[in-house]
Formats: structure tokens, sequence, C-alpha cells
């Protein structure tokens, strides 16, 4: 595994997104710490400040500080579409893993349905989801995870029959191992590594998904910091303060951009075929 | 192509909306609206209530409420919008249509800008070209749709002043006005196709390129640009289509983002509009809708597929 | 005469980020006109990088140190891009290793062929077309008029071979250089292929530069050979005589090598009981569905039976279901029919216990995914180990018996080469310590020095062990000189069962019979 870390370094999209993902990371951590401001604190007389001095990003139409409410969105954002990709891929790798395993009419079944449910785009799927849930970040995470549980699923099915092809597995079968050993100690370990890559880039789906949600007004609710949300309100001032809305918009491209490089980075270091 | 493999496509057109219908119909059972309450505003007397809801089989069990609505949908009858009181039905397929212009505009827009960039990309490997594409395909597939819209608004509609930010205009009516009016979300809709379909054309054009069939035109004396026109471009080409035929579907998500935002009265907007409101009758119609030009969409980009690619056949 | 092609002195370097790997030494050989040499070297010895160097088609990485390469009395070396196009198709015609790649697939065979005579013989397209047909009638193609019409998916690979045959003729070219063009094709096509070439070649009188793996091969159809080892050129020589007087150690290594039916490596004949009875075994894979009817079954009804330490030969051209009875002897694939363990009967996959499945080992034919890449080489052998009531402490043991240091034991898949990843799925099947080991097509993607040494190894294992092999293999020659018994499969039947003496003998299937004459033997 470090030798993988390794690997993924010496790649430029990994160093930068490994660069990206610590500076988010501490963000969330220490997000309200290093805020100059309260990010709820309104203030009138400082309504829509440029980008200067005292409000390095600029103030917004509350004249709530830019920079402090990013800083503390971070939190609002990306652990939960961390969390929300991680129910969706464990979902997802549970029932594409069980169809391949089963295979033939069943495999069938399980696939022609999960195409069908695919069919239903995305973000229509987690917007049915949150309406019958309640609005709300969690629950937005949760319809995220359910909508993309059938890609998952397809992802790691497609995987799985790849390996399950391979001669080891064969070998596996034919001295009459059981069907838990040949899952999880000869096909998972070489599963694994695809649906980590896979999954990655899904959270830069989920990071932007979940923007769109609280966007749409049926994630996060004011007057929580969250990026989408940010964007959300400050559209009506795009004329007067255009920095409300770029700040939050750079944030959300940032974090998405770090996700996908990672993903990108992986899939060079964990193939291993170059592991020489 | 035979008529057994039409059939096959067929059944799984059907069975995609037999799904998805038992989908949309199981999530709207659940969503905490009372259609007798919606009807009637929150003033109406138990007795009225009672009886709207008897009228409408509320009462009845649920498996018996989906036979009967899906018995109606399958005549073309998608029921009432509870907001409107008109035909959902003829509501949505306008609103379908508004949606199209939309996709379509933002597939061709996409066809013309992303073949050619990952295709250069790929004869220019590590070049300037090659890196503006990486860039490109960066910001593209990481942008939400809102932000994009957003900042594109923000520049043309209200820098440059040159476009109008919101609204439509049917062709009919004014072809170039409506064109003007579709432009900015044509564009927002088209740049995560662009980003995803300019990578995909620029790795799968880098495979052919190394493939031993082009290796073997060019040691038979042919010219670069014969080799590349003539072998490479046909066989680089052909697995987009299949990659445009799944993206279908993140489009149709992006869609319903950027109508809202630029008031563009599509099925998306239709859709959120109905969310809004609880009309479950509209967003039922809506997303089957949906699911169905899915469906049908990746249908004929199979058949395209076998069509292009004389390799596959289906019997 | 002037020599058509000659190289000399001619060094070639790739650079990687690993360092400088040089992969031309110092090479010189001249080709006269109507000359066939052929060119024998393992994989990596550098005779790929030869045809790139002549054809003009070097990677990037490449770097020429020095010496020259002529085409008559054109310098290649100088030879300018657009002079290249000239010489290429026109000048040295190409026929590659395997028709199904080296074809586009989405255009016609007949666009593919008159693409060059429009090119470089300034033919109108429809004098092309004519051209071509008659071209396809000489690569003895029927209804050639149908053919050139044809998508390359929609003919053999044998009938792609000669379109390709065809296109590297038609322009009459001075030199043709052929990159192993049978290797990919079954046994008999290949030696059609190689009947057409050499009819060609006597009607023509084109030189040619034959590369290939197959020693044997080449000493048949070539006037000289040369044989290069690590980029070095060791030995040229005459072909008649190379088999008979091999003057270079490595020379004599890849004779030494070379399958001969008539020197045998094994001399016992066994008598014992039978091991293993086969009756009807019948493999069906697929089923019918409401939009496809069943594809016809592997198998059909093959009975065969194998005594205890006896070597059975199963030998077939791919498709003939020889790799289905493997899967069904070893329970990877449902069949049905009869299986005789001993005295035991085993009627279907869930009769197959440990009991058995010790018993009936396999090894398969690819060593990259026989071997699982996330497990050590320590932790592969160690499972059928305990599995099979021994323990690790056996690894080194088991390890020394294929001859690999126990070091290896820390080793991953990957760090390992072809032979050594086949030596380590061998022992694992010894692990079990089976009476039976099903070899399917093992030595098949190895180089013939390295299937030299896994036969050597396996004969002494049986040695050790007495077990049993069930031999599967394309390779005729190869398993006359270690079976006792050969049966011969095709399309899913079994067509003969008999011993390795009577196979020259009357009483032979004329498939059979087919089968050897199209299996090269080496001349002198």
């Amino acid at each position: 595994m470090t030798e993988a870390f390794r690997r993924l370094l010496r790649t430029p999209q990994g160093a930068l997104s490994i660069a990206l993902l610590i500076l988010l990371a501490a963000v969330c951590v220490a997000g309200p710490a290093l805020a100059p401001y309260d990010p709820e604190q309104i203030d009138f007389l400082g309504r829509f400040s440029p980008p200067g001095a005292l409000h390095w990003l600029g103030a917004d139409q509350l004249g709530r500080d830019v920079l402090s409410r990013l800083l503390v969105g971070a939190r609002s954002t990306v652990p939960l579409a961390l969390l929300a990709t991680l129910l969706g891929t464990l979902g997802g790798t549970v029932i594409g893993t069980v169809s391949a395993y089963l295979g033939g009419r069943w495999d069938e079944a399980i696939m022609r349905t999960i195409d069908a449910v695919m069919a239903v785009p995305g973000l229509l799927l987690a917007l049915l989801l949150v309406s019958t849930l309640g609005n709300g970040s969690f629950n937005a995470a949760i319809a995220i995870a359910v909508a993309f549980a059938p890609g998952m699923a397809r992802v790691t099915r497609s995987v799985a029959l790849t390996v399950r092809n391979q001669d080891y597995v064969k070998a596996a079968i034919a001295r009459g191992e059981g069907g838990g050993w040949i899952v999880f100690r000869e096909m998972l370990p070489n599963v694994v590594a695809p649906v980590v890559i896979e999954t990655t880039i899904r959270v830069a789906f989920a990071v932007m998904l979940f923007a769109t949600l609280s966007f749409l007004g049926l994630g996060a609710q004011p007057p929580a910091s969250e990026w989408g949300l940010m964007v959300s309100e400050a559209r009506r001032y795009l004329h007067q303060a255009p920095w409300i809305i770029i700040a939050p918009s750079v944030a959300i491209g940032l974090t998405a951009i770090a996700f996908n490089l990672l993903g990108d980075g992986l899939r060079d270091a964990l193939n291993p075929r170059d592991e020489r | 192509m035979s008529a057994s493999w039409l059939l096959r496509r067929v059944l799984l057109i059907a069975y995609t909306i037999l799904v998805v219908s038992l989908l949309v119909f199981g999530i709207t059972q659940v969503l905490p609206a009372d259609a007798a309450v919606t009807l009637l505003g929150e003033n109406a007397t138990p007795a009225a209530l009672e009886a709207v809801r008897l009228k409408l089989g509320l009462g009845d069990p649920v498996w018996l409420q989906y036979l009967r609505w899906l018995s109606h949908v399958l005549t073309g009858d998608f029921g009432v919008s509870m907001r409107t009181g008109q035909p959902v039905g003829p509501e949505m397929f306008a609103a379908l249509s508004r949606s199209l212009l939309l996709a379509v505009g933002a597939i061709l827009v996409m066809l013309v800008l992303a073949v050619p960039l990952g295709m250069l990309a790929a004869l220019r490997q590590g070049r300037l070209v090659d890196m503006f594409t990486s860039l490109v395909s960066y910001l593209g597939v990481s942008l939400p749709e809102f932000v994009t819209a957003t900042l594109m608004l923000m520049l043309f509609a209200d820098r440059l002043q040159w476009l109008p930010a919101t609204g439509y205009v049917a062709p009919l009516e004014d072809f170039w006005d409506s064109v003007r009016h579709l432009v900015l979300p044509v564009l927002t809709a088209s740049v995560i196709l662009i980003a995803h379909v300019a990578r995909m054309v620029r790795s799968e054009t880098l495979d052919v390129l190394h493939s031993d069939y082009i290796r073997a035109a060019r040691l038979k004396g042919l010219p670069e640009p014969v080799v590349l026109l003539r072998h490479a471009l046909r066989n680089a080409l052909l697995p987009v289509v299949t990659i445009v035929a799944l993206d279908v579907g993140y489009l149709l998500g992006g869609i319903i983002v950027i109508e809202e935002i630029f008031a563009l009265p599509g099925i998306g907007r239709q859709l959120v509009v109905a969310i809004t409101a609880r009309d479950l009758p509209s967003i039922q119609a809506g997303a089957l809708i949906m699911a169905a030009t899915y469906a049908v969409a990746n249908s004929l980009a199979d058949m395209a597929y076998a069509f292009l690619d004389r390799r596959i056949r289906y019997d | 005469m002037n020599p058509v092609l000659s190289v000399s002195g001619y060094t070639l370097d790739y650079v990687t980020s690993g360092g400088t790997h040089r992969a031309l030494d110092d090479v010189s050989l001249a080709i006269a006109p109507g000359e066939v040499l052929g060119l024998v070297g393992e994989s990596g010895s550098g005779k790929s990088s030869l045809v790139w160097s002549i054809m003009r088609h070097l990677p990037r990485n490449a770097r020429e140190l020095q010496g020259a390469i002529h085409l008559g009395d054109t310098d290649l070396r100088r030879a300018t891009p657009k002079a290249l196009l000239g010489i290429r198709g026109r000048r040295i015609g190409m026929v590659f290793q395997d028709p199904s790649t080296s074809l586009n697939p989405t255009l016609t065979l007949g666009r593919q062929l008159t693409e060059v005579l429009v090119r470089h013989r300034g033919f109108s397209k429809a004098a092309a077309w004519q051209e071509g047909i008659e071209l396809l009638r000489r690569v003895e193609l029927h209804q050639p008029e149908v053919l050139m019409r044809r998508y390359p998916h929609e003919v053999s690979g044998g009938e792609k071979q000669r379109v390709v045959i065809a296109t590297a003729f038609g322009c009459r070219p001075e030199l043709i250089l052929f990159d192993e063009p049978t290797t990919a094709l079954d046994v008999i096509t290949g030696a059609r292929i190689l009947d057409l070439f050499r009819r060609l070649r006597a009607e023509t009188g084109v030189a040619a530069l034959y590369i290939s793996h197959d020693l044997g091969l080449v000493s048949r159809i070539a006037d000289r050979v040369a044989v290069m080892r690590r980029g070095k050129l060791v030995e040229e020589a005459a072909a008649s005589t190379i088999f008979r007087a091999p003057a270079h150690e490595d020379t004599r290594r890849l004779v030494d090598a070379v399958p001969r039916p008539e020197r045998r490596l094994v001399f016992d004949e066994p008598s014992g009981p039978v091991l293993l009875g086969a009756r009807d075994i019948a493999v069906q894979y697929g089923r019918k569905t409401l939009f496809r009817p069943a594809p016809p079954p592997a198998t059909r009804n093959v009975s065969l039976d194998v005594r205890e330490g006896e070597i059975l030969g199963v030998v077939g051209e791919s498709g003939s279901g020889k790799s289905s009875i493997a899967r069904a002897l070893t329970g990877l694939a449902e069949f049905r029919g009869g299986i005789r363990l001993g005295k035991r009967p085993i009627a279907g996959v869930a009769q197959m216990d440990a009991a058995y499945r010790r018993a009936v080992q396999i090894v398969f034919q690819h060593p990259d995914t026989s071997l699982n890449p996330r497990q050590r080489v320590g932790e592969i052998l160690g499972r059928p180990l305990r599995m099979f009531g021994g323990d690790a402490r056996e690894i080194p043991r088991l390890l020394e018996q294929v001859r690999l240091p126990a070091s290896y034991a820390g080793r991953w898949p990957h760090q390992l080469s072809g032979g050594e990843k086949q030596r380590v799925a061998i022992a694992r099947a010894f692990a079990a310590k089976p009476a039976l080991v099903i070899c399917d097509e093992i030595t098949a993607a190895l180089d013939v020095s390295v299937q030299a040494s896994i036969i050597d190894l396996l004969l002494a294992l049986r040695a050790e062990h007495g077990t049993a092999y069930l031999f599967i293999t394309h390779d005729l020659n190869l398993i006359r000189q270690i079976a006792h018994r050969i049966a011969v499969m095709r399309r899913g039947e079994l067509v003969d069962l008999l011993a390795v003496d009577a196979l020259q003998g009357e009483s032979v299937h004329p498939y059979t019979r087919e089968l050897i004459a199209a299996s090269p033997t080496p001349v002198g």
C-alpha cells in the first residue's frame, strides 16, 4: 500500500490531488478556527463589501464574511459527500458482487433491472428521494447514496465477472475451495482497486450533486454556509457582487477537481501490471 | 439487425418503463402529500375531502392504485395536474419537446467541439493541445451545471450583454430570438459532455493509433492523411456513439438545473415545480417520460452502433 | 549479384526510464535476389526490432548508433519520409503475424487490397478492383469477387492471411518481410499458408526475410537461416545444415529444444490399472434463451481413460473441444456422462469431493492469469498445501522440486518471468500430491527453450511421483515425444485414440493423417 502511495505521488495528477486534499482536510478540521469572522454574523453596513483588507473575499448580501463562510462551509459539504459515496459504493458493491456470483438468469434479471433504474437520471432520482425524505443535508446524502448504488453495482459486477474468469479463480474452484474463500480471498482483492478508483471519481460527483441539491433548495437549508446554497442565495446579486458567487464556485470546482485527479492518479498507481 | 433483435430492444424499453413506473409510483406513494388536501386546499371540510378520496380511489390498496394508474398511462392518460387542474400528458410532452431542443443542441455542440478536440489531443500527445484538452476536461467534469450556468450568465448576459439572460421563445415564433435564448442553456449543457467525450475520444484514438491495422496501413506506404481519415477515424469514433448514449442520462439530469436557472419551460423545470408543489400526477408523468426518453435514446444509439460496426451481429 | 537487402554493422538502443537497453548489436546480413533468409530467435531476441529498422518504423525512444541498411542501392536510413511512402508497400511488402488484428475491421477486404494498387501502381479504382480479384485468385481463394466485398470478421483466419499475402505481393516488391505469418493460425491452416508461400515464391522469385521463433519450420522453407539471441546474430548457415551441424552453442540449444517426434523422451510403458475413466462426456456452454438458440455443444460423447503414470496426449485445433474436456474433468464445467476415479463413479460436479479434487489437478495455459496477482508465491502454494494435509513448511521443498529458489516464496507473480510463473503453477498442482495432472496447453505461451525445460521438469516430477498426465496441446511433434497414447479431437468429437507408435500406421483417421502432414518436422 505504501508502495502504491509512493507511485501515486510520482504522477503529476496524484501529487496535485494530494496537495489539494490535504488543504481540504485542513479546512474541514480547522475551518471554524481559521475563519476570521463568525460566518453567520450579519453586518448591514458591510453589505456587498468587495474583496479587500477587511474581507479578503468580500462580504455577501447580509454583510457576512465570504471567506469565513467558505472555510466553515467545507464541513457541511465534503464529509457528507464522502458519506454518500461510501454508502452508495457499499450498496452497489454488494449488489454487483452478488449478481456476478449468482450468474445466469439471476444475474441477467438483476442487471436488466439496474439498467432500467439507471434510466432515471441520478439528479432526478435524488430529487424525488429528497422530496420524500424531507429537505436537509443528511437526507440529501442518503438520496445521493441511493442514486449512486446502481452505477456502482454495474461497475463492480463487470470487474467481478472479469476476475471470476481468471485462471487463478478457476484453479481455486478446481481444488474445491468454498464460496467464501473464492469471493473474499481470490476475487475481492482484485476487485477492490478498480472499485476504489471509481469511488474516488464519484466523490467528485457527490460534491457536485450535493451542492446542486442545496442550490435547488432541497439540501442544506439557510442560514447554513453550504457552498451550493451560497451560490443560490447570491444569484440575485450577480451584477452587484460577483465575488459572492465566484468564491464558492471555485471552492466546489477545486474540491471536485481534487477527487477527479486522485481517481486518475490511482488508476495509474494501482495497475498491478506496472508494479515493477 | 433482425426482427428478434428489434423485439428484444422493444421488450427492454417496456421493461425499463415498467421498473421506472414502479419506482416512481413507489416513491411518490411515500411522499408526505394528501392528494385530496392538495386539490381542495387546507380549508376543505372533512366530508368534502372524504368524497374526493373516494372518487380518486385513495382508500384502495396501493397495488390497485398502481394498476389503475398504469393502465391509464398506457392509454396515454397521465391524469390531471393537482396544481393547474389541466391534463398532465399534453403539458409534459410540450415541455419535453422544448427540452429536446436543448438536449439535441447540446449534443450537436458537443460533437462539433469534443470530437476534433479529442482527436487533436491524441495526435499531438503531450503537446500544448493535449494539455489544453486535459485542462478543459478536468474543469468541465468538476463544475456542476448551476455553477457553469451562473458564470455564463454573469459573463455573457450581465457583463457583455450579448445574450438574453432567461426565458424561452418558440422557434416558429421568432427563429433568431429563439436561438439567442437557447445559446447559453445549450452551451452550459454541453460543457460536461464536451469534457467527458473529448477525453474518451482522445483515449479511443490513442488505442486505434497503436493498433496493428494502423501500423499495417502505414507500412503499406499510405500517406498519413489517408491513414488517419480512412483507417483511424471511423474506428476511433465508433465507441463515441455508446458514450454519448450513456451521457444522455447525465444530460437529462443536467437539464433539470439548467432549465430552472434559465427559466426555460422544459420538462426538467416542470418536474422541479411539480416536486416543490407535491403535484403527484405531474411528478409521475415527468419522471416516466424522462426515463422513457433515455431508454429510447439508448436503443437508437445501439442501432446506430450496429449499423456502423459491422462486426456486431444481432441475432 | 548485388543483394536485395543488406544490413551492416547495425546497432540499435532503446532508451527507457530504467536506462539504455541494447536491442540490436552489430547486426550484419544480406539477402540475395530470389533468396529466402529465415531469421530465428526467441522473444526479446531483437528480430522484431530488425523488422522495424528495415521498415523505418522505430518507436520514438529508439537510438540508431551505427551501421547501414540498404535496399538495393537505396540507403534506407537516409530515406526521407516522402521517399519511404514509395518504398513501403511498393518495394518492400510485409505480412504480419495476426491477420485478425492487422486488417482494419471497418473496411472491406477489397478496399484494403486495392488501396495499395491505386497508390503504388497507379491503377484506377475499377482497374484495381479487377486486379484485386486476380490477386485473390492467385492466392487460391474461391469466389474472389464475393470475398472482395466482405469485411474481415466475415471470413476465416486463413482467408484473411491470404488477403494480406495477396496485398504484399500485389505491387511486385523486391523484398517481402514475413513476421511469423502462421503463428496465429491453426496447424493445418498454417501449413497450407506455407504451401502457398512456397508456390508464390517459386512463381515470382521474390526475396524474403522470414521471421519465426520456430527453427523447425524455418529450416524447411528458407535457403539460409540466421539465429538471433539477445540482439546479436550468433550464427548464419544454410538451412540444410543448421540442424545437422549447429556451430554455435546457442543454436545447438535451440536445435535441441525443437520437438522432434522421432526423439522420444519417455521410455517406460505403464501397465497399471486405469486411474481415471471418462465415458460419453458432453459439455454444453450457454443455453437456449428467448432470443437465440443454444450454441452447439463443445464436446460430444468423448470417452477416454488414463492409466496410472500414463501420459495421454490430447491434440486438436482451437475450438476442437479439448479444453472443455479439461474443464469437465476438473469440475469447472457442467457435463453429462460419467467419470470413474479408480473404482469410484463420479456422476457430476457435485460428487467431486476433496479426495477427487486432490487426485486430479490442473495447470492452465496462460501464466499471466493463472496466479493471483495479489498473492505472494508463498501464499499461492501454502493454501493447497494446507488444504490437502501438508503444511507451509513444505513450501521451500516444493519450490526446489520445480527448480526455483526457496526465496521465491516472498515474490509477487509480476516479478516472475513466464516460465517461472508456469513453474509456480506446476508446484501448486503438485502441492496436492496428485495422481493425475491435466496440462492445458501449458507451454503454448512460452519460448521453445523454456518449453523444453518445462517438459523436462514434468518428466522429472513424474519419475519421482509416478504422476499421470493428461497433456492437451496443438503441437503434435511435442506430444509424440512424451505421450504413450494420443487422442485426436475435432469439432467436439474424438476421432482417434491410439498408441503413439500406431500414428504412422494404416488405421488412423484421415484427419489425424492431415494433422501429421501439417506438423513441420525439421529437415536434416
